[in-house]
């Protein structure tokens, strides 16, 4: 199971790949192949070319250059054969395949009546690697759920692309909805969770069932547009938490508005460095002006770690969470 | 005696080539007739379907008989995992293993070879118009196909077992 995604690239590229050594292979978090230019992987924030006898180096020029034939292969792989299955992934740019991990596409766009139609003449690939990362949320849920009710508040999660959002929010929706018997508040009862996974992130689900583990009690409506997904959910299968990825439009905004209302916990993330950047956006500036999260989790990964700063609806820093306090820890922000 | 059974044994042979080449005669508009029909299958589950392509022959080849059904299961188990060959080499193969038996000729062959190459690396309008331009192809050569049979189906016959009595006389 583990490295399954090594399957999905052409022998030669494979071979390369699976060359490298177990421990930064256990931490490989993209592989871009672009044809005829250099084998790029990212590790921990860094990025290195590889080179056809396997070894990293920082030179364009000596890296091994994927061929047509390469490409060609990939695209067929992660395609099943079967490119005229993915007409919807194409319009949207990217595939999603079983165990959860993306792979972004470029190429050519095809337009129709203005809009993305289909991509031709795809070259370039980023293979998004999903790791499943139980725990890495434990010192973080304590400060969601509210004492005594037992409710989790509303909550936006806040980060730059890459520093593991959604895999923060993965581990969230798992271990709100399993609940927790020996918590630092005493027990917590498991809660009805929905997700709404419009990129087949979260869950990483294939033909319905979540590759991951998203806990017991939890619902998802997979490849399902946010804004309407979320009110499916509201209407037809009572969630307690509603998890969603990435909002930032409109409609989002509208929908996430209407879940508060009805009373359900929203936890959701969104790109951006700061709270105050984000009340600039035009989707989700109404939200914030209106206060309508009780919690911000701002994430930051560096080198030495992931730290977490905690703020409340007033964007007050409650805590902040380092890489050293993971183990218990924390301290005051 | 013994001359006797000889010569019943030479016309026996000939009779016997020349029903093996009659049937090759009558068996390729037949499976010609079937790989049309396993096409036009093909063109509904890409269409209508969204069947990937190992699937969907897979299924075709379940619903088909005789050496198109290996033909087919073959050509989808070659694509399928461990092997996941593309579209173009599992055909390659998959001819070259049943087309012989089939009694399908290099026409069919390079039809096969050139839809083989588009297969599943398009849109489903595309897929379709690759599909058509082949099916109108196998129409033709079944056309063909047929004329033949007609032509040479019963003289290959007669043949047969005329030269083995041609044999035996001059023989003796």
């Amino acid at each position: 199971m583990a490295n399954d995604w090594l399957f999905l690239f052409p022998e030669k590229v494979r071979a390369l790949l699976s060359g490298l050594p177990a421990n930064l292979l256990a931490r490989l978090e993209e592989v871009r192949v672009r044809e005829g230019r250099p084998l790029e992987i990212n590790y921990s924030g860094k990025y290195h070319f590889l080179c056809g006898n396997g070894s990293l180096t920082q030179q364009p020029a000596e890296a091994y250059k994927p061929s047509r034939e390469d490409t060609h292969r990939l695209l067929d792989l992660i395609s099943n054969h079967s490119l005229y299955t993915m007409e919807e992934e194409l319009r949207k740019g990217f595939i999603t395949i079983p165990g959860g991990h993306r792979i972004g596409l470029s190429g050519r766009t095809v337009l129709s009546g203005g809009g993305v139609e289909h991509l031709r003449d795809i070259t370039g690939f980023n293979v998004r690697i999903a790791r499943e990362l139980p725990g890495i949320a434990d010192s973080v849920l304590p400060y969601l759920v509210e004492r005594g009710r037992q409710r989790i508040m509303h909550t936006l999660i806040l980060s730059p692309p890459q520093h593991g959002k959604t895999t923060l929010l993965r581990d969230l929706a798992r271990q709100i909805s399993t609940g927790s018997t020996a918590g630092r508040d005493g027990s917590r009862p498991g809660l009805k969770v929905g997700i709404v996974d419009e990129r087949s992130e979260i869950a990483g689900s294939r033909r319905g069932i979540p590759a991951f583990d998203v806990g017991p009690r939890t619902d998802i409506l997979d490849g399902c547009p946010k804004a309407e997904g979320m009110m499916m959910m509201i209407r037809s299968l009572s969630p307690e938490v509603l998890v969603a990825d990435e909002i930032g439009r409109h409609e989002d905004a509208e929908a996430v508005t209407e879940a508060l209302h009805a009373g359900i916990s929203v936890v959701a993330t969104a790109h951006g460095k700061e709270v105050a950047e984000l009340a600039r956006r035009p989707g989700l500036g109404g939200l914030l002006e209106h206060r309508m999260f009780e919690r911000y989790v701002i994430l930051n990964r560096t080198e030495a770690g992931l730290t977490f700063r905690i703020l409340d609806g007033q964007k007050r820093g409650l805590l902040l969470i380092t890489p050293d306090d993971h183990q218990g820890g924390e301290r005051r922000a | 005696m013994l001359k006797l059974l000889g010569a019943v044994l030479v016309v026996v042979a000939g009779a016997l080539a020349g029903f093996t080449r009659a049937a090759q005669y009558a068996d390729r508009p037949r499976n010609i007739r079937g790989l049309i029909a396993a096409l036009q299958r093909l063109e509904t589950e890409i269409l209508y379907g969204y069947t990937p392509l190992p699937e969907a022959l897979h299924r075709i080849g379940q619903q088909s008989k005789g050496t198109l059904q290996a033909f087919f299961t073959a050509a989808a188990e070659e694509m399928s995992p461990p092997l996941n060959r593309t579209a173009e080499e599992a055909f390659k193969r998959a001819v070259e293993q049943h087309f012989r038996s089939a009694s399908l000729k290099g026409a069919e062959k390079e039809i096969i070879r050139q839809l083989s190459c588009t297969l599943g690396t398009s849109d489903r309008s595309n897929q379709s118009t690759h599909i058509a331009l082949a099916l109108q192809q196998l129409k033709q050569e079944e056309t063909v196909a047929r004329e033949d049979q007609g032509k040479y189906e019963k003289m290959s016959k007669s043949l047969g077992l005329l030269l083995g009595v041609l044999i035996v006389i001059l023989i003796f």
